[in-house]
């Protein structure tokens, strides 16, 4: 989406992926750029390959070719479509995925969560909501410079959403860059700036999010948005 | 014999103090608690890095530990005879029909149980924990420290069966510990004897005490458990 934007914009950059399971091509050649301090939501069918493209830039899955030149790992967060939490509590949850944050910061997020009387409950005993804000606040929590979400509303209320998604706008306004998953069309338009569609492993279309919504180029992008 | 008979020589033998059951317990719990803490400190590690990494030798590793589950105590009593008798190649430690005897025999009992309990309880962990571990990039050691915290309750469980299966263990400790009394003999040991001498309400005594015993230490586990829940660590 961004041939004609400079390197230098760029905070991740993804050339030529390519991943195969069982002979099974699950990215074929994937190539995308994120530009630094955006907000970029990967859309696509279920099974398009949304979460392994999102796992593979955050270095989780290795790709059998291609490169991808991002921030250090330290530099980087991701939180989980299921949140994966610790069987200890809340506070001691922090402290373990965010090592190193000062007390009152950690009380000042939990605060900010609207769960700091829950904060020496066994973190999970947190409802499913309470879990996502956590696993958000623990990775906000360390400031990174990119964040990647797998579907961070699946499943949660309106409250739950609307705090998700009002902490996803204080963080890229402090110049975090969001990289994340959505089937809600609506929440693709409030939140993106960019968009790449994924089909069948395939990128299909990338670009600017309004021009996206408004007047999509590809045929499976108008049959995409029909049906989200 | 009455029914009831074994259970007033038990309360008679407690509320007493009788002396030698005294020693006999205290040595069975010092005999089997040294081989409990022992196996879980090699077996945990071990179990561990089983579970999280994987590298050549270490399928052949996780059979052999778990061969070892299946054998008899009295095949792991004579090994460990013929290794410390004195024509033994360590019988030069001259420790056979000592207690150190019996601690090494209860504790190659009980070692494949805590490796290949451990192991199991930490590959769940791991498989749980495995993409957030990434994601944080945390080291081996980071990792392994992470999945003991975790497994505390199960690790706890594990303590648990390798200690009952010590404590309740007879065959390899009367032959590497010879059942001399005032010195080797234990409560297992014990109820052997008593019962080879037709002493069978004094077995069967001593039997009750020793699931007294076990109800003590169950119980003990059982408050720490409460104690990790009331400091919320979810157990």
């Amino acid at each position: 989406m961004t041939s004609e934007r400079t390197r230098t914009d760029l905070i991740l950059s993804a050339r030529g992926l390519n991943l195969s399971r069982d002979g099974v091509a699950l990215l074929k050649s994937v190539s995308v750029d994120i530009r630094r301090g955006s907000v970029t939501l990967l859309l696509g069918y279920n099974g398009a390959g949304k979460t392994l493209l999102l796992s593979c830039l955050h270095g989780l899955i290795e790709q059998d070719s291609g490169q991808i030149s991002a921030p250090p790992r330290d530099r980087q967060k991701m939180v989980f479509q299921k949140p994966i939490i610790m069987r200890r509590t809340a506070r001691r949850h922090l402290q373990f995925v965010c090592p190193g944050l000062p007390d009152d910061q950690l009380a000042d997020w939990m605060k900010r969560a609207g769960i700091d009387d829950r904060i020496d409950a066994p973190a999970r005993a947190l409802s499913g909501g309470e879990q996502q804000k956590l696993a958000l606040v623990g990775a906000l929590a360390a400031r990174p410079d990119i964040l990647f979400l797998d579907e961070p509303t699946a499943h949660l209320d309106f409250a739950a959403t609307k705090f998700i998604e009002e902490m996803i706008h204080e963080a890229h306004d402090q110049g975090t860059t969001i990289v994340m998953t959505s089937h809600n069309r609506a929440q693709a338009e409030r939140l993106g700036q960019d968009v790449l569609l994924l089909d069948a492993g395939t990128l299909v279309e990338s670009g600017p999010a309004n021009r996206f919504f408004s007047a999509p180029r590809h045929p499976l992008s108008k049959q995409y948005l029909e049906h989200l | 014999m009455d029914i009831l008979t074994p259970f007033q020589i038990a309360l008679t033998l407690l509320a007493t103090g009788d002396a030698e059951l005294m020693s006999t317990i205290t040595l069975s719990l010092l005999v089997s608690l040294t081989a409990v803490v022992t196996s879980l400190l090699i077996g945990l590690p071990l179990g561990a890095v089983l579970a999280a990494y994987r590298f050549p030798g270490r399928t052949p590793l996780i059979v052999i530990s778990n061969t070892f589950l299946g054998m008899p105590p009295v095949v792991i009593g004579l090994l460990i005879y013929l290794l410390i008798s004195r024509a033994g190649p360590f019988g030069f430690l001259g420790i056979l029909y000592t207690p150190a005897a019996m601690m090494l025999a209860q504790t190659v009992l009980v070692l494949p149980i805590s490796i290949a309990l451990s192991r199991q309880a930490f590959e769940s962990l791991n498989g749980e924990y495995a993409l957030l571990f990434q994601s944080l990039g945390l080291g081996r050691l980071a990792r392994i420290r992470a999945l003991v915290f975790e497994a505390r309750a199960a690790l706890l469980t594990i303590a648990l069966v390798c200690f009952g299966r010590a404590i309740s263990e007879v065959g390899a400790v009367m032959i590497v510990g010879g059942n001399i009394r005032h010195s080797t003999r234990v409560m297992t040991t014990s109820i052997a004897l008593a019962t080879s001498m037709g002493e069978l309400a004094y077995a069967m005594a001593l039997g009750i005490v020793l699931l007294l015993v076990a109800l003590a230490v169950n119980i003990a586990s059982q408050l720490l458990r409460n104690s990790f829940r009331n400091l919320g660590h979810d157990v």
